[in-house]
């Protein structure tokens, strides 16, 4: 091999989270320039908003923060965040492609994450990322914020600035790889899931931030409406998925995720009496059975096999009514819980594009068919494991000729 | 001695309105080992990289100490920033003084400058006794070797070659293809297995960077990442090779029901794979055939779930009311496991195509009934709660993926981890195909188990990453590691002082420490590659003969003395 021979290329990566960060840092250790276009503000997806990894119960963080790291140091990834792909175009043998990078009100080369805006701002809009951005920097929530620019004086490194604009760049590269990953669906079409009906009906992703050791309740297990201790949570699974009137796939990662927030539950506060309604317990990673089969036995999480027909506030805030029949033992059943966790509701996201465009084709379920160059959520329902599998694989295909 | 510069940082009163930086600027200046200290307002905005430079240079020092916010606030982007800049980063040590000082002791700004001094005095005297390990650069044999030529096997090595890297294809059997060549026809699209990998089958034997060797074993595995001497034991007799990678692509096998449900005593009672040859051989006929999932797998023995049965059984009941009309398919299951969007939509597809699904509970299996030949099985329904016999005339057991002897030797000859099931081990969660030692990747089966698609994917990705690491044509021994900045630096072990006991030796995870036979004595000798600066033979060696330099018996011992120095 000799590396002359090397035909350098330059790809652009739709979506950086653990899926783009992971098909970028392979494609840069062997040598070619990668750009990462991001919307949110940081690197790390949906990931970053973990709390915990199954089947370790270990801090989802750390091994992320790595990623982003190397991403952020290697000189071969340049990383657009606040940023959005405008348009995709055919252009001699590769691709022309139009991005749109908005400034964040806070400057994140110039905030030092001192926090005075957020001291100072009456409606406290101005908050950190998240808690593990790297580095950690500011935003404010332009939705809710009341424009007092209070906070501008208060910086005191001139970070924060209202009048910017929008800026536009073009790239030239070689191949695109899509990773665009997952967004919660709306569950209100469903209306017998009770979703958006009373605070302690909230969705996994809702619950897993709410719960997060880092969240506002540092890891204390509170119900959203009182702030006290639930007596009783339930996991509904498959909550708008494997269901023909939502979304018809597994999102696959569901199972797993219930069975970490259940034991998570428990482990922090062993009062409380977790239930997870499924249909089909889905455990096919590596140690993942052996994870589920630790909460058969005990411990405070009860799997039942079973879905609501019907969830609903009880009058007087007095908890949950879940409506169901244990197929086990074929009796219809309703019993009252303190809190409902939906889970399952994972839809793959692309962002369209203006016509003209090149956009990836997409199969019947919304899923980038393998004609074009994909990995993680996007492609196919994955967990982190599947999607730096598929993002190295991706790597390998934006690179060579297609066989 | 060369001497130290410190910088202070004041983050915009962020650290300067707690920690007294003026005493603490006077205290450092009457250090001697001190060149000068500075305080600041910024170290991390734009341009403040350039102005610490220029400092730098200005003084003639090498070793600086910046005391400011933690390594997971910005300082990882100065020292990035310096290096851009051109400073020599191992010798920038960062100081913690704004989330370790000021802000967790905000209320006790005292006791914060107090901590602030401790620090920096800690950092001065690593600094005056670290020592710099010696890099090794590692000329890198740019060839890779692919053990296993199945699904994952065969796209490794397509992908190596398609990449331009000269790839080693070694296989146990005469033929490439692997446990796809007794699959007719492989889901969720149906479509023949071996013509599946026909096209890599194909590129192996066009793609002349690909060398096969069929009928063929690694018989040894010497040397370390970078530079792996290999003997293979082949039909011509024994080959040496010299790779700079390995992929791992050994496969599975697939479990025996001896003894279950009367298998191998009662007639028509068969495997999936027994399945598969009758499909191939047209002798797959039968009025109703029952298919029995989890047998042998999700128990107390093997409480694992095998992945690809429950598809597989789908394929095969479609498959036989396929090919005899009017035949009933049965799948007996517990947990239809199908995730994901392909697997659901075939799932829907069986259920459309009238494929009875009854589900059992693992504490009621069902009961074969049949005494040389099967005749039924009994079944209790948890769904409807009834106990049910269905007339089969024939039994198809799906039993998981084992682990193989053979890899399992071959784990211990590379030393690298398996799972308490005998899988390869993998760098858990965000690299699946990297194991814990450079250079050795795992893909397919032998990883975990795993259907085709996903095992050439796998493939794929693991040629990927064999690829990022042959392209490098000197490997330096400091880089090597997944951290960004590289590893600590490796232990050195002092051959005058060590008497030969071996404790290195035998703690090393990594197995970076080798006796050494010089005269009439062993001594200890670390292979820098190996080496990933844990620290594990530094704290078993009895005489401190085994040394890290960066954070040698002295600096540190200094360090706590400082570090206790007002305590005492």
């Amino acid at each position: 091999m000799q590396s002359s021979e090397k035909k350098k290329r330059t790809v652009l990566v739709v979506g950086g989270g653990v899926a783009g960060m992971s098909a970028a840092l392979d494609l840069a250790g062997s040598g070619h320039r990668v750009h990462i276009v991001e919307s949110g503000s940081d690197l790390g997806g949906q990931v970053a908003k973990l709390d915990k990894f199954y089947p370790t119960d270990h801090c989802a963080f750390c091994p992320l923060w790595t990623e982003i790291r190397r991403c952020k140091e290697s000189p071969s990834i340049f990383t657009l965040t606040n940023s959005r792909l405008e348009t995709l175009e055919k252009s001699d043998g590769g691709y022309r492609a139009i991005i749109t990078k908005s400034t964040p009100v806070i400057d994140p080369e110039l905030c030092i994450c001192c926090g005075r805006c957020e001291s100072a701002c009456p409606k406290g809009v101005a908050r950190p990322i998240w808690e593990h951005a790297y580095p950690p920097v500011y935003l404010i929530d332009g939705n809710r914020c009341g424009d007092c620019r209070t906070c501008v004086d208060a910086c005191p490194t001139k970070a924060i600035g209202f009048e910017r604009e929008e800026e536009k760049s073009e790239l030239a590269v070689d191949e695109v790889i899509w990773s665009t990953g997952f967004t919660e669906v709306s569950l209100e079409p469903l209306k017998e899931y009770g979703w958006g009906t009373h605070p302690d009906i909230l969705t996994s992703l809702e619950f897993e931030a709410w719960k997060a050791e880092s969240g506002e309740n540092k890891g204390a297990i509170l119900r959203r409406s009182n702030k006290t201790a639930p007596r009783s949570i339930a996991f509904i699974q498959c909550a708008g998925a494997r269901d023909l009137r939502l979304l018809p796939q597994c999102s696959a990662v569901c199972c797993m995720h219930a069975l970490k927030q259940a034991r998570w539950v428990t482990r922090r506060n062993p009062a409380i009496h977790c239930v997870i309604l499924y249909t089909d317990l889905r455990t096919v990673g590596r140690d993942y059975y052996e994870y589920a089969l630790r909460d058969f036995g005990g411990n405070g999480v009860r799997l039942v096999r079973g879905r609501p027909s019907l969830i609903y506030p009880l009058p007087g805030g007095d908890g949950i009514a879940v409506k169901f029949e244990d197929t086990s033992t074929q009796k219809r059943e309703i019993w009252k819980f303190d809190m409902v966790i939906l889970n399952g509701n994972l839809k793959s996201t692309l962002s369209s594009l203006p016509a003209g465009s090149i956009h990836p084709e997409l199969d019947g379920e919304g899923f980038v068919k393998r004609t074009a160059t994909s990995c993680g959520f996007v492609m196919e329902p994955s967990d982190v494991t599947e999607s730096a599998i598929q993002a190295s694989s991706a790597a390998l295909r934006s690179i060579t000729d297609k066989n | 001695m060369a001497k130290i510069g410190v910088i202070l940082c004041t983050c915009f009163g962020e650290i300067g309105r707690v920690v007294d930086l003026e005493s603490l600027k006077t205290r450092l200046e009457a250090d001697p080992a001190v060149d000068f200290v500075t305080i600041r307002d910024s170290l991390c905005l734009p341009g403040d990289a350039a102005r610490t430079q220029a400092l730098i240079h200005e003084r003639g020092i090498g070793k600086v100490i910046l005391g400011a916010c933690s390594t997971y606030g910005k300082m990882e982007f100065v020292r990035l920033a310096l290096a851009r800049e051109g400073t020599d980063v191992r010798t920038v040590r960062a100081v913690d003084l704004r989330e370790g000082c000021a802000w967790v002791h905000g209320k006790d700004p005292e006791g914060a400058s107090r901590r602030a001094a401790n620090q920096i005095e800690m950092e001065i005297a690593l600094l005056q006794n670290r020592r710099d390990s010696k890099d090794v650069a590692i000329r890198m044999q740019q060839e890779a070797l692919v053990i296993g030529a199945g699904p994952a096997g065969l796209s490794a090595a397509c992908g190596l070659a398609r990449l331009g890297f000269k790839t080693h294809l070694v296989d146990r059997g005469s033929a490439p293809g692997g446990l796809l060549n007794v699959i007719t026809k492989t889901f969720p699209i149906d479509e023949p297995g071996p013509e599946k990998i026909k096209n890599l089958i194909d590129e192996t034997g066009r793609n002349s960077l690909i060398r096969f060797y069929g009928k063929t074993k690694v018989s040894a595995v010497k040397g370390y990442a970078g530079d792996f001497k290999v003997s293979l034991a082949g039909p011509e007799g024994n080959t040496a090779l010299r790779v700079g990678a390995v992929v791992l692509a050994t496969g599975a096998r697939v479990l025996f029901p001896q003894g279950l449900f009367g298998y191998g005593k009662v007639k028509n009672i068969i495997t999936q794979m027994e399945m598969e040859r009758r499909f191939a051989t047209g002798a797959a006929s039968c009025k109703t055939a029952v298919f029995v999932q989890c047998v042998g797998a999700r128990n107390s023995e093997r409480p694992y779930c095998s992945t690809i049965c429950c598809p597989l059984s789908l394929k095969n009941a479609m498959r036989v009311m396929d090919e005899n009309p009017g035949a009933k398919a049965y799948v007996l299951h517990r947990d239809i496991m199908t995730p994901g969007s392909v697997l659901e939509a075939y799932y829907r597809k069986a259920l459309q195509k009238g494929v009875q699904f009854i589900r059992f509970d693992a504490d009621r299996p069902p009961e074969m009934r049949g005494k040389d030949q099967v005749s039924g099985i009994e079944v209790f329904d948890t769904i409807s709660g009834v106990s049910r016999t269905l007339e089969t005339d024939l039994l198809v057991l799906s039993t998981p993926f084992i682990p193989d002897p053979d890899a399992t030797a071959l784990a211990r000859m590379l030393n690298i981890p398996v799972d308490k099931y005998g899988f390869y081990a993998e760098v858990y969660p965000i690299h699946p195909v990297e194991t814990r030692n450079d250079g050795i990747f795992i893909c397919g089966t032998a990883r975990w188990p795993v259907a085709s698609d996903q095992a050439i994917a796998q493939g794929e990705a693991a040629a990927m990453k064999a690829a990022s690491f042959l392209g490098k044509e000197d490997l330096s021994a400091l880089t090597m590691s997944r951290v960004p900045g590289g590893k600590l630096g490796h232990a050195v072990a002092d051959a005058a002082a060590c008497t030969g006991c071996g404790n290195c030796v035998a703690v090393c995870p990594y197995e970076a420490c080798r006796l050494q036979r010089t005269g009439n004595r062993s001594v200890s000798r670390v292979i820098k590659v190996r080496c990933k600066a844990c620290g594990s033979c530094v704290s078993v060696c009895p005489n401190g003969a085994m040394q890290m330099p960066e954070q040698n018996y002295r600096a540190v011992g200094e360090m706590i003395r400082r570090a206790f120095r007002e305590v005492r």
